[in-house]
């Protein structure tokens, strides 16, 4: 693939060195769904893409992570909602990588992302180009018409920002995601992620530390005192990667709150079931 | 054959679309509040839009459509004088339509009205808010044209009146934000941002505003150009030089080098990409040019219309 307009920049220079055949074979094989100059209106462009995906593929291969049911992801529009954990969004990189690498065709999956990230510098760039969208109902409506693979976690920043406490312990699902499945008629399909909600440790959220640095929480990591800064990086926890079997709900989209909460809860509690079974199913975190 | 008056003559815009018209067989009266180079076939007045002056020019002539293209977008006006110009020249306009019979008005507005803000989803629709109002006032007149424009549409159905909502113009005889940006001999970009940006070519927006004159639609349209592309993508295109500008020293640029409006300045961080698909199936209008050819045409190229 040729360098993107723009590799002039350092970064995409010092990225583009690190070329992942694999990869880069698997954003050949995407449908084209891109406009002439490579793009399409979110930003996604497979040529920077695949300067960023090796990163990720880095994180990947760091937690030695094995996939399960990679198959059960159908053709076509499809929701994936996993568990959330870990302070950082560690499991969608690595369900993103997973179903480029192994998805038979290869799938690009568009993580519905937070509304800090587009403030942040770089990182919103990264993102973007990546695939990943920020997490609003046209965007996903857009996508999903479009038959595209959507990355939604529904427990959100409070799933995100759980203490080594709550780990594996789902937050109630938010039902924005199930409103879209029913409007846009898309299958959900149930991930469990094991090992991402202990790769950063938190045992605290410091709320008035995050209020003041505009963050949506501050994990507290134990290892502070002895590692410093250094406590932040990912534990090399192993990291098992489990896709359910397809899920179709029936309903009017815009039936009363409570009709969709029942659905969205049917939902958790498949997602519950698949990590309760993971974590049975495992020797050691490592 | 029809009478025609375009506002904004003094701009690039509005004499690409006279020269459409002229070329067509209309007859073009123009108007500008700033001096307008003469063009030939073209009876030129200079009034500005909120003072009785504009009321002659009414009287003078019967026109079936005005092509309200003087919107005052930018730099060294200062708010109350874009207010006078924007808002109540603008009501002032449809006042005249309205009482002289005139059966169809096409309002130039803009995008800018819809923001750049974090929580933009893509592509943004005429139905969604207006977020630029609440990070910057300054855009105020801009909001409030565009909303006074749309009211008319339904209240005064006598008038057919056509708002367009156009993502950047640019092009060789254009003089906005955009394309006085564009001609810097070093062009800024953001540090850490490189948002999905839009651009329309003056011809293509001049065939837009004809399409609106001829059509039988009315309403508030957006005008996108062709190809969504990242603002650094946009530069590379264009063949500029550019430099990287981090956000803090912002505004310490804008106060000493360029006069680019800083209320705009969102627009180079977060996205704001519209979608036209109501305008094309409502107009049968496409853009011709496409992005590499806009961006292009910015330098070098010199007005053919004198």
């Amino acid at each position: 693939m040729s360098p993107p307009y723009g590799a002039k920049r350092a970064l995409l220079h010092f990225l583009s060195r690190r070329v992942d055949p694999e990869l880069e074979a698997a954003f050949a094989a995407l449908p084209n769904r891109l406009n002439d100059l490579g793009f399409d209106m979110w930003g996604f462009n497979p040529a920077e893409a695949a300067r960023y995906y090796p990163l990720a593929r880095s994180l990947y291969d760091y937690f030695r992570t094995e996939i399960h049911g990679v198959e059960n992801l159908p053709a076509g529009r499809v929701l994936l909602v996993p568990n959330h954990g870990g302070q950082l969004p560690l499991d969608g990189i690595v369900i993103a990588v997973a179903c480029l690498r192994h998805g038979a065709p290869p799938r690009l999956v568009r993580p519905m992302v937070e509304r800090w990230f587009p403030k942040l510098p770089y990182v919103n760039e990264a993102l973007a180009r990546s695939g990943a969208v920020l997490g609003d109902p046209v965007n996903c409506i857009n996508l999903l018409e479009d038959d595209q693979a959507i990355l939604v976690f529904p427990e959100g920043i409070a799933g995100s920002g759980k203490t080594i406490r709550e780990r594996y312990r789902l937050k109630p699902f938010g039902r924005g995601f199930m409103r879209l499945a029913l409007r846009t008629n898309t299958p959900v399909v149930p991930v469990s992620v094991i090992g991402s909600e202990e790769a950063i440790p938190s045992v605290h959220n410091l709320a008035p530390l995050a209020k003041l640095l505009h963050m949506p929480y501050f994990p507290v990591s134990p290892f502070v005192p002895l590692l410093g800064p250094f406590a932040y990086l990912p534990l090399p926890v192993k990291f098992t990667v489990t896709f359910g079997e397809p899920m179709r709900f029936d309903g009017p989209w815009d039936d009363e709150d409570a009709a969709i909460d029942d659905k969205a809860a049917v939902v958790q509690a498949e997602v519950q079931r698949m990590v309760d079974d993971g974590l049975r199913a495992r020797h050691s975190i490592f | 054959m029809a009478t025609i008056l375009i506002t904004g003559f003094a701009g690039g815009l509005a004499r690409r679309v006279a020269r459409r018209l002229l070329d067509a067989g209309h007859a073009v009266v123009g108007v500008d509040y700033r001096d307008a180079p003469a063009m030939d076939g073209v009876t030129l007045y200079r009034a500005s839009y909120d003072k009785t002056a504009i009321e002659d020019v009414f009287r003078k002539h019967a026109f079936s459509a005005v092509l309200h293209l003087g919107r005052v977008g930018n730099l060294s006006k200062q708010v109350e004088r874009r207010f006078e110009l924007n808002v109540l020249g603008t009501q002032k306009i449809l006042t005249l339509c309205r009482a002289h019979g005139v059966a169809t008005l096409v309002v130039l507005s803009t995008f800018h009205i819809y923001g750049a803000h974090p929580r933009n989803h893509t592509p943004i629709s005429e139905q969604d808010p207006l977020r630029a109002g609440y990070d910057f006032p300054q855009i105020a007149d801009a909001i409030q044209l565009d909303n006074m424009a749309s009211t008319w549409v339904y209240q005064y159905p006598e008038v057919r009146v056509v708002v367009l909502r156009p993502v950047n113009v640019v092009g060789p005889t254009i003089k906005n934000s955009m394309s006085t940006l564009l001609r810097l001999p070093r062009v800024p970009y953001l540090a850490g941002f490189n948002p999905m940006m839009q651009f329309v070519h003056e011809d293509d927006l001049a065939a837009a505003v004809e399409a609106a004159m001829h059509g039988s639609a009315r309403g508030v349209f957006n005008v996108a150009g062709s190809d969504v592309i990242p603002w650094r993508t946009a530069l590379d295109l264009a063949e500029l030089k550019t430099f990287p500008i981090p956000g803090s020293l912002v505004s310490l640029y804008l106060r000493t080098i360029s006069a680019f409006p800083g209320y705009l300045v969102n627009f180079f961080k977060y996205p704001c990409v519209i979608t036209d698909q109501e305008f094309r199936r409502t107009f049968g209008w496409q853009p011709v040019v496409g992005a590499r050819e806009t961006l292009r045409s910015i330098t070098g190229a010199t007005s053919d219309l004198g």
